[in-house]
């Protein structure tokens, strides 16, 4: 009877779990995984952030198929320039990219007829100019949104440029005083940089070669023959860039330490990115070994999109990173495959509003994602943050806690507005639950002080009371001592 | 033997050692005062006082994912790494012209922990007490519990053996050695076993497929 009352128990509870799976499954039905790494760098899945929204050919907008287009930009006005490639030509699609608005693929320049070849790149600047890296013809060519010719910019000559550089651009972006940056092929200095003149200035955002002292230590051993058939130790290479409204230069490079995968460059070319609690930069801190998908994320574009918050395009998993100006690792998606909203060959992301598009070469398409509650709810708490409005900010994070309460950014900033708002006891749980030593220290400090100043008016009273019991006990005793010795005397 | 366990002279004693390590060593080897159930006792408290601190030490100074704390593993691996200290340093001592018996490697090692025990339990409780800004004292009783076990532990070996310090040093290196040697050995041991016992399995199968 009691066997078979568990067993009841036992297939209901069972009936329930799988009723469960099913109700999950059935929300589901994503073609990727949302997840982020917690304080332990365990992977931890996450409610989906963005999910897909459309996916954009060219026979839909309403002209014929892109052929291998490799860039995207979205223009101050909306519209959405793509590099179609292959098919030597820019595409301009209105906002949300349902119809061609035109089609560049000739300018006229000098009274003369002039076409791309391969164009890679592309860029709105702020002052409305359309910037095309026209790859094989070795120029970036300016025209306006129209098409019209303004100017070129090519051969680029100083003395840092080896003799024989051959330039061939291939993403390009202009910053708010019409600076032209470059990232060209084999330019693995850095990121080349031309004045609004056409002028160029000379190299950016160099990054260091780091040698081991390993490789050192074989490299004094080989001999010259030996070490002229070596493997050069070059920097690694920019793939991606893109620029924020302070005219900070964000740049995608390729990792293949995994650690540090986009520069943030001031000004003078120098990497001022922050990096969070766990000090990397490199998408997946995990992965298989062995295989195709083994190794570090490649990251292969960059866009900023506000409020200090970027995303990065990992080529080779097909994931999009979103972290924040802190460098915290906000939500991961996306996959490759052959599903809806997943990718063959990912190579540009941008940004339309609220949405983030991909454009994917091998098919030729955009796909479209649009922010869930739970994304949107980050980027509004993060957003807020960013803004210095923290308070703003707890009402997000708490409506981010009730869909993920494991979100550590969640807990920590709800624990620190506690933390602003005196309330240390609470502050102390929520600032463990998002794994912040730092703060959770502070707000222990002014507990343990809170305590200690409620209970110092108890406590010294008793010991007062035991001290004045001593002191009485010890003048007894010593009363009855002399006694005793004058009986003794006696 | 047991009763050693029992007896308030030899716990006594296992706190003299702590204060006078090298009279008190002398007086284990030679005159027996010492115990190996007390020894091991202390070995068995030492990891439960390093568990514990893994554990339980605040969150403040705690880096260890709780989950990862085992008492019960931690506690096989220490009594395992405790008897292959004491079996390998004898093992040298025995052909280098040492002077202690296992039994008395046994006692040296297992004294010296009291020092662990008693500043990880400090350093527990006192954890729960301290901000980030005074976690270096935490540090400091942690590092003095060690550094004061590890130079029992050396002086232990040199008294028991009666060893200059040099030669204590070189035994203590080869011993290190030897543990290799013998985990070494174990792996392969186990691996044949298992591969004996495989080869005689799949001939019991290949009859009861037969059959």
């Amino acid at each position: 009877m009691r066997r078979q009352k568990w067993f009841v128990t036992l297939a209901a509870s069972l009936a329930a779990a799988v009723a469960a799976l099913g109700t999950c499954a059935g929300a589901k039905e994503l073609p990727y995984d949302t997840y982020t790494y917690d304080y332990r760098e365990n992977v931890m899945l996450t409610p989906a952030a963005y999910v897909p929204n459309g996916r954009i050919t060219g026979q839909t907008a309403g002209t014929t198929d892109f052929k291998e287009p490799q860039d995207l930009c979205v223009a101050p006005d909306g519209l959405v320039y793509v590099a179609d490639t292959g098919n030597n030509r820019i595409v301009v699609l209105d906002e949300d990219m349902s119809q061609t608005v035109r089609i560049i693929d000739s300018f006229e320049r000098d009274g003369e007829q002039d076409s791309f070849n391969a164009p890679y790149g592309v860029c709105v600047s702020e002052n409305e100019q359309l910037y095309v890296a026209d790859s094989n013809n070795k120029r970036v060519v300016v025209l306006t949104p129209e098409g019209e010719f303004v100017k070129i910019i090519d051969n680029p000559q100083s003395e840092v440029l080896e003799d024989d550089f051959d330039f061939v651009p291939l993403k390009v972006t202009v910053d708010y005083a019409d600076r032209v940056y470059v990232i060209a092929r084999n330019a693995f200095e850095g990121i080349l940089v031309f004045e609004n003149t056409g002028d160029f200035t000379g190299y950016f955002g160099t990054i260091d070669v780091k040698i081991t002292l390993w490789e050192k230590f074989w490299r004094r051993l080989a001999s010259k023959e030996e070490r002229s058939k070596q493997q050069l130790y070059i920097p690694t290479e920019f793939t991606g860039i893109d620029i924020d409204s302070d005219g900070f230069v964000y740049a995608s490079n390729l990792d293949s330490d995994g650690l540090q995968g986009i520069r943030r460059l001031n000004p003078r070319g120098e990497d001022v990115i922050q990096k969070g609690e766990n000090q990397n930069l490199g998408g997946d801190l995990w992965g298989s070994v062995y295989g195709t998908y083994s190794g570090p994320s490649e990251f292969t574009d960059v866009v900023y999109r506000g409020k200090g918050i970027y995303s990065l395009l990992d080529r080779k998993r097909g994931r999009i990173f979103t972290y924040d100006k802190e460098g915290n690792l906000l939500y991961v998606f996306g996959g490759l495959g052959s599903q809806e909203g997943t990718f063959n060959t990912p190579v540009a992301i941008e940004t339309v509003e609220d949405q983030i598009i991909v454009l994917d070469a091998y098919h030729g398409a955009v796909l479209k994602f649009a922010a869930t509650e739970y994304g949107s709810l980050i980027d509004k708490a993060v957003g807020l943050r960013y803004d210095g409005d923290e308070k703003q900010a707890i009402g997000a994070w708490e409506q981010v806690l009730k869909l993920n309460e494991n979100n550590e950014l969640a807990n920590s900033g709800i624990g620190k507005a506690y933390l602003t708002a005196g309330d240390n006891a609470q502050a102390m749980k929520y600032l463990k639950l998002g794994m912040n030593r730092k703060y959770y220290s502070i707000a222990w400090q002014r507990y343990r002080n809170e305590l200690l100043t409620q209970s110092i008016g108890p406590v010294m009273t008793v010991v007062v009371a035991v001290i004045a019991v001593f002191v009485l006990l010890a003048q007894v005793r010593k009363r009855k001592g002399r006694g005793k010795r004058k009986e003794g005397l006696l | 033997m047991i009763k050693e366990l029992f007896s308030l002279d030899k716990w006594k004693y296992a706190f003299y050692t702590v204060s006078h390590p090298m009279d008190a060593y002398y007086e284990i080897r030679h005159r027996g005062r010492g115990s190996v159930p007390v020894a091991i006792v202390l070995v068995i408290l030492f990891s439960l006082s390093f568990s514990v601190n893994r554990m339980s030490a605040s969150f403040v100074v705690n880096d260890v994912d709780p989950l990862d704390v085992n008492a019960l593993t931690e506690l096989i691996a220490v009594l395992l790494l405790y008897l292959l200290m004491c079996v390998s340093n004898w093992s040298i001592t025995c052909l280098m012209e040492g002077e202690g018996r296992l039994k008395d490697i046994a006692i040296a090692i297992g004294y010296a922990l009291i020092p662990m025990i008693v500043c990880f339990n400090i350093a527990t409780l006192f954890s729960q007490f301290v901000s980030l800004e005074e976690a270096a004292f935490y540090w400091i009783i942690m590092a003095l519990g060690i550094a004061y076990g590890l130079i029992m532990m050396l002086m232990g070996i040199m008294v028991v053996h009666n060893y200059t310090l040099a030669k204590t040093l070189v035994t203590v290196f080869l011993t290190f050695i030897a543990m290799f040697i013998i985990i070494f050995v174990v792996l392969l041991f186990v691996d044949l076993i298992n591969q004996v016992y495989s080869f005689f399995y799949s001939i019991y199968q290949e009859l009861m497929y037969r059959a």
